[in-house]
Parts: C-alpha cells; structure tokens; sequence
C-alpha cells in the first residue's frame, strides 16, 4: 500500500553513502562530511533525514537529464554546499544545475509514432451544457460492478465533459466516457468524452494533442447516417497525407493545436464551474494518476433513501457490552467509580465502568451530506489489471480535496459528515473478538477517507517527504499526513473503539485487578486519554469537573 | 545579454487565481536575476509516471508574483479572456502566422527524432557488429554446426546499410525531412497565438508575509514554502540547487505578541533539520532605512543552546 511509509518505493533505503547530513545537532553543519555522517547512522534514514533533503525543488536535473530512462528510485540528489564560498567550481556546478534544468524543461511534446496512435482531443466546451443525466444513474458508483441484479454504469458526468477524443485507444481505456444512448444521426456518436483533469492531464504527459476546433461538431464528426461518404472521403485524405505532404495544406481546415498554457487556460477554473477543474484538484490528480492509481470523480452523493432503522451489521461480542453498557446509565456523581461491593463477574464491574456510551456503527448514518470543502471528489483505485472505467470494485479510497491555506482541520461536525458519506468499511471478520488483531482493528476503524491537502505552492513534497503528522485524538482520531500533493489519511477511531480494545486487552491478560491494583486509576488513564480528546459532549453523563479520578483508596 | 534582460517581460498566466508561468527562459530568467525558485508542478513529458522531478508549468505564489511586478519585471495576463479572445476572433492572417510557427516546431522535432533516431540504429548496428563477430570467431571455432547463427546478423548487417542508413539522416538534417509524416506537436506556450493586447491584471494581494519575504529576496537569499518544516518560508542562502537552507521563517505583525511557546515549536522543528528559526516584522513607522519602499525589517533568529 503506497501511503505507508514502509512500502513506499520512492523511500529511499538504507543507502548513506552520500548523505551529508545527520540527525545529530552537534555535528555543525558547517561540516558536512558524508563519512562521518554515514558513520553515525548507517540505518537509520528516517523522517528527519527525508526532511533534511530539500525537497523536490532543489532536484539537481542533471541526473534526470543523464538518466532519463529510469525510475525516481535510482534517481539520487548531488552534493550541497553549505554556503557561497565564491569558486569558480561552485559557480560551474550552479551553472550546470540550471542549465540542466533548461534543457529538461525546454523539451517540447511530440506525438509521433504510427498515425492511428495518436489521440487528438477537440475542445467543445458547450456541447454537453444542457445535458441532463439521469437521476437513476446517481449513486451506482459506490456500488461499482459489485451490486448484483442489473449492470448500472457509474455517474458519467456528462455535463463536465468537454473535450471529444479523436483516435488514441491507448487514452480512452481508462480515461473518457462515451455517452450512451443518443440518437443515430447526432454527431460524434460512441466518442469517448474526456473530463477537464482527464484531458489536460494526458496532455501535460504528451499523450493528447488538443485542438481549437473551427468548424462545428457536426463537420468534424458527421453523423452516421452522412457518415458514409465523409469518412472514406476523410480516410482517404488521411491516407494521401500520409503519402506526401501535399495534402498538409487542408491538415489545419477544421482546426488547429493548442498550447499547454492554452491547455491550462481552458480547462481550469474555480471549483464549481461546469467544465473546468480546479487547479489544487487537478494537481492532485495528476499526482495520482503519475503514481499510477486509478482516479475517478465520485458520483454525487445519492438522495438519501427513506429512513430505515439502523440495524447493527453483525451481533458480536461488542454488541454485547453495548446493550451492557447502555443499560446502566446511572453514574453517582461523587465516590468511587466501582461501587463496594460485591463482584461476581468482571462483566458487572466493566459495566460500572462505563461512561462513554458505545459507538455503534451504522451503514445508514443521519449526518448531513457534507459540504465542501470536506467532501468526497474523488474515487481512488490501487492499480489492477482487471479495473476498467466502466467496470470495478468499489473504491480502495475515497478522497477529498482541500486546500491547506483556504481550509482548517475539520471539525467534529464535517469529519463526521465526510465520514459519514463514505461506505461502511469494518475490518476483516476474523479480528473480530481477536486479542491479537486489536491494534489492526484500531487502526482500521469503521470508515476511512483520504483527504488531500494541497498547499498551493507547496507541491515538490513527494507522497513520504513530508510527514508532517498532525494527530488529532478525538471521537474521530484524524490522522493527517500532508504527503505529496498531498494525501492524508484521515484515520477515524471511534473512541469507544478504544474502549473495546482496553476491555479486552483487559480481559485477554487478566491484569484487571480491583481489589488490588484499584481500578480507578486504569480507569483513569483510560479516560484522560480518551475522555479529554473526545471533548466535552461526550463525558457529560460523567458529570461536571473531574469525575474520573476517583479512587477507592482516597 | 545585459539590455535583453533588463528589458524582459515576464508573463505571469493567472489561472483561476494563481499563478502560473509556462516559459522555461522565464522561469530561468527569474530564477538568475531574481532570486525566484517557484515551485514545479507539471508533469514530465519525458517521464510522465514519477513524481521525483516535476516539470513546467512552474506556480509562483502572491509574493513571488508581487515582486515580479513591484520591480516591473512581470505582468499578470487574465489567460483564458487572453485565450478566448484571441481564439474565437481570430483571422486568416494571425493563424497563418501560428499555424507557420507550428509546423516550424514540427519540423524540428522532426529533425530531433530522425537524428535520434539514426543514432539508435547507429548503435544498434555497432552492438549487431560486434555480435556477429564474436559469433563468427564462434562459428569458425564450432564449425558448420553454428552457420546459420552466423549467417543470420549479416542479412541485416552488410556493411552496405549503414552508409545507406546514416546518408539520409544526416542530409534531413539540413535538407528536407524523410517523407514520413511530420509529427504532431504540443507547443508548451501559446506565444505565437498571443500576439494581441493581453489583458492584464492587477497585482495579487500577496500574504501578510510579503514584507518579510521581500526583505529575505532583496538580501539575495532564496525561498521556498516552508510549510514541511512548520514555518513560512525556508530560506536558502543562494540558489536551492547548490546550498542548503540556513533559517526556518515566520513574518509577524510588528505588534503581535509572540508566544513563547511559538518560540520553542518553530525553534526545535528548525532545529532538528538544522535550521535557525528566523522571525521578523516590518515597522509601521520608521522607514526603511535602505530607502526601499516600506518600514524598516526588523529580522532575529533564534538557535539552541546546547545546555
């Protein structure tokens, strides 16, 4: 899984040899010898080390311009000064870097290779304004090709698509909708329709060659019905041009070739207009998609059904203590937490003990649709032979897009509400009750989504640079990575989910003693731990002040 | 060189409020002279499946986009009225013109690839040659059992091929191009299109930083976004290709009160990269005592003692 550390493949491994830098403060920094460096932690490369390189803006393009071939893996920054000390040396390397990045950059995207290769995208940005999509097809997306009964695509987003792709089998794969279902004799029938991030991403990769069309739809793709004589008459000028060069004079007849600044222009706008894409969304795209995930827009949300009595997925063990704990409300407000007395069971002392009521997950949950900017955007596949546009699983993550400038952490109330808008995920069936599985179940919670913060400059960060990791402890843990462009998980844990695993653990390990020990003060740890994360609406049936710190013996 | 420069022009595309700059010489051109680094978001055509190096278009932030425009090296063009302008009234002549440069374009890549092209071959062959004499040298060693391996590079190896090969690829170089169809191209800016009055914008309201950062970059020291470290800037002491960052910085309000506690967070996230933290703010009433626009910076930087 790329968003840990561990299996990142751009982590670069225990290879010190030319690292300048350590951890250690009291090497100066005014010697940056590499041996005594790789003498101090030969394996130690952690995070601090990954931050101490520079980031992606100091990338020396020499090694890409002398490799251009291989992967970022092998790819491996240069030396550094610490600071001008006027050689000439010094200024040549300078030099060289940056002549080296004009020659990278200045590279101009060719589409060459044989003429049915090449995908020509034409931009109609008004083609599709009045479409109206079908109210049935919203929503199928979550459910993918998984639900049974009839085959249903997922959301189109028709409306939003703006560029007609021309050829180029390659980039309709995975990219691009055709639209279905209309009439013989309209135009361009059974082309695929590419979305603004689509289109402009495969042209960034050099992949699409977008053109300003200057006759109508209908010229550029006749209907089916005229189609019979324009199309051989098409092909045959295709096919002389491809013989001499003559035939070039008519190449610019329906349309011309437009630039990646008019790529850009074109295509990005502010969140919300039809047909555009914004740009903190489109770069966030566009770092997937170069990590190779698949990425689809997500569908938005479906009317939300009738409301049903939630019925709890599985009756477990958990369900057990909820009805445990939910029937014994009644807390004093003063005196030991455990009543004296007389205690047959570790059941009934837990049952004391409880003052966080159980967190019971439910597939319909009542929250509010979120609101953006805390909403689902995007649906994230891991790269698999088998995932096509029309036809996968369920998303492996659902992602929101934010902006770090323009946004704070959520709060309670719109972490919940993103969650909420997220299908339930519990863990696998087998950790369940599993002693051993506890911290996995932990760190699993019930639903989860990414949430990509995207700085607006900020966008050299690589998926594992930066690990900048806020953690927020809450009735929702959220865990923040701000990666790359960048991706968080936003881990949620249910506070009582932690309050699962310490009655557990306390009843796998036997070292819940009351008499001895006093359960007051576990339990007291248990609770400044959680109870002072989760804030204040959910110790109020404890009572004001401190409740929790009550001991038998005091 | 020196008048060129002082005379260019920088333009700074702003794309649904930010800003862009698609130009590599520009991006040079501010990079040399005015200590901008920017940051890099596009995707490499060269290499489009890795997220290492990122190509143009390059995204200056409001400061960087201020300064520019403060020292009246930049302008910021509204691209897509530019665009749109331009291309829903454009006439026969203006796309001529375009279209010319286009095909010029075309023609060198054409260039590029046949000349890479023969190169591969050239090699191709060298490693053919000396595979066909090492099998030779084989074969004369094993006998007639190894004739065909023998035989089989030479049907694509006589030395006649590689004249006829190389002859072609080097007279397209300076005469016309093989009678392959010219490749289509994706220019990365739309100069030759442009060539209208563009419309400009007004200069960003950058951050409450801009003093600061403008300080920073008039003491020639380089920025980039400081966020992976906790702050507002890092700041390298010359261009980030060759020098580390020496200083972690936060702009404050002249007034503000800093928290201690704001002290000690930048200055152990500074320090453990090892870094300074460096904070400062702009007077409101005594001027710049360098005469620049503005009130005068007053910048300190805390380190760790190492007691």
């Amino acid at each position: 899984m790329p968003l840990d550390d561990d299996d990142n493949p751009a982590l670069p491994g225990p290879q010190p040899t030319n690292k300048t830098t350590t951890t250690n403060t009291t090497t100066t920094t005014t010697t940056p010898g590499p041996s005594t460096a790789a003498a101090a932690v030969p394996d130690d490369l952690t995070a601090e080390d990954l931050i101490e390189d520079e980031g992606a803006a100091a990338q020396d393009f020499r090694l890409f311009r002398k490799t251009p071939g291989v992967s970022a893996q092998t790819i491996r920054k240069g030396e550094k000064d610490f600071e001008s000390h006027g050689t000439r040396a010094q200024a040549d390397a300078l030099e060289q870097s940056r002549a080296a990045m004009g020659e990278v950059l200045a590279y101009t995207r060719v589409h060459a290779g044989p003429q049915r290769n090449l995908a020509r995208g034409w931009v109609f940005q008004g083609w599709w304004a009045g479409f109206g999509e079908g109210e049935e097809e919203v929503g199928a997306g979550d459910g993918g090709g998984a639900g049974a009964g009839r085959e249903r695509k997922p959301y189109g987003f028709v409306r939003e698509r703006v560029v007609v792709l021309e050829g180029g089998s390659v980039a309709s794969m995975n990219l691009g909708r055709a639209v279905t279902g209309q009439a013989k004799d309209r135009p361009a029938r059974g082309k695929d329709w590419l979305l603004p991030e689509e289109a402009l991403y495969l042209v960034e990769r050099g992949s699409l060659d977008l053109w300003w069309p200057l006759k109508g739809l209908e010229e550029i793709f006749p209907p089916e019905t005229a189609a019979a004589t324009a199309t051989a008459g098409k092909e045959g000028g295709e096919g002389a041009k491809e013989e001499d060069g003559a035939a070039e004079a008519d190449e610019y007849e329906l349309g011309f070739p437009l630039s990646l600044q008019a790529a850009y222009a074109l295509l990005i706008g502010n969140d919300g207009e039809r047909g555009k894409v914004s740009l903190q969304k489109f770069q966030v795209y566009s770092n997937l998609k170069r990590c190779g995930y698949n990425v689809l827009r997500a569908p938005p949300a479906p009317k939300q059904p009738p409301a049903t009595p939630s019925t709890p997925i599985t009756t477990t063990l958990w369900q057990w203590f909820a009805n445990l704990l939910t029937s014994n409300p009644h807390h004093q407000p003063y005196g030991p937490l455990v009543q004296p007395g007389l205690h047959r069971s570790y059941a009934s002392i837990y049952r004391q003990m409880a003052l966080l009521p159980l967190h019971q997950p439910s597939a319909t949950p009542s929250s509010p649709p979120p609101k953006d900017p805390f909403a689902i955007h995007y649906h994230v596949w891991k790269a698999a032979q088998k995932w096509t546009k029309l036809r996968h699983p369920p998303p492996d993550f659902q992602l929101a897009v934010v902006d770090a400038q323009e946004s704070a952490v959520p709060t309670l109330e719109e972490a919940t509400a993103l969650l909420d808008a997220t299908p339930l995920a519990p863990g696998r069936a087998e950790w369940a009750g599993h002693p051993g599985r506890m911290y996995a179940r932990l760190k699993h919670g019930h639903r989860h989504v990414l949430v990509a913060v995207s700085f607006a400059e900020v966008y050299e960060y690589s998926w594992l640079r930066s690990k900048d990791t806020v953690k927020l402890v809450g009735a929702a843990n959220l865990q923040l990575q701000l990666l790359g462009s960048s991706c968080v998980t936003l881990d949620t844990l249910h506070h009582t989910d932690a309050v699962d695993g310490m009655f557990q653990m306390a009843q796998a390990e036997s070292i819940w003693d009351v008499e001895k020990t006093g359960v007051c003060s576990h339990n007291a740890r248990r609770n400044t731990t959680i109870g002072k994360a989760s804030g204040q609406s959910e110790v109020d049936n404890v009572g004001e002040g401190e409740p929790i710190l009550r001991s038998p013996h005091n | 060189m020196p008048a060129t420069v002082a005379e260019r022009q920088v333009r700074i595309s702003c794309v649904a409020g930010r800003y862009l700059v698609f130009d590599i010489d520009d991006v040079l051109y501010i990079r040399r002279h005015h200590g901008i680094c920017a940051v890099l978001t596009g995707t490499m055509p060269q290499n489009p499946t890795q997220n290492l190096f990122l190509g143009l278009p390059v995204e200056l932030h409001a400061e960087e986009a201020k300064l520019l425009v403060d020292r009246k090296a930049a302008y910021i063009a509204d691209e897509l009225s530019d665009h749109l302008s331009q291309l829903t009234t454009m006439d026969e002549t203006t796309r001529g013109a375009y279209l010319q440069h286009v095909k010029q374009q075309r023609r060198n890549a054409k260039l590029a690839f046949d000349e890479e092209k023969a190169k591969v071959q050239a090699m191709h062959q060298g490693k053919r040659k000396a595979a066909s004499k090492a099998n030779k040298t084989a074969a004369s060693l094993e006998g007639a059992s190894a004739a065909p391996e023998g035989e089989s590079p030479s049907l694509f190896d006589p030395p006649t091929t590689t004249g006829v090969v190389a002859g072609p690829a080097t007279t397209t170089t300076t005469t016309t191009p093989s009678k392959e169809a010219l490749p289509a191209i994706t220019p990365t800016t739309s100069s030759a299109l442009l060539s209208g009055a563009t419309p400009v914008l007004d200069g960003p309201i950058p951050a409450s930083s801009y003093s600061l950062y403008k300080y920073l970059n008039s003491r020639g020291y380089y920025t980039t976004p400081g966020l992976r470290f906790g702050g507002d800037y890092s700041v390298y002491p010359g261009d980030p290709f060759r020098y580390h960052a020496h200083y972690l910085a936060n702009s404050y309000g002249w007034d503000e009160q800093i928290g201690m506690l704001d002290v000690v967070t930048s200055g152990r996230l500074g320090t453990a990269v090892k870094k300074s933290f460096l904070f400062g703010a702009e007077s409101p009433s005594k001027p710049d005592p360098d005469g620049g626009e503005g009130g005068e910076m007053r910048v300190f930087c805390v380190e760790w003692a190492g007691m």
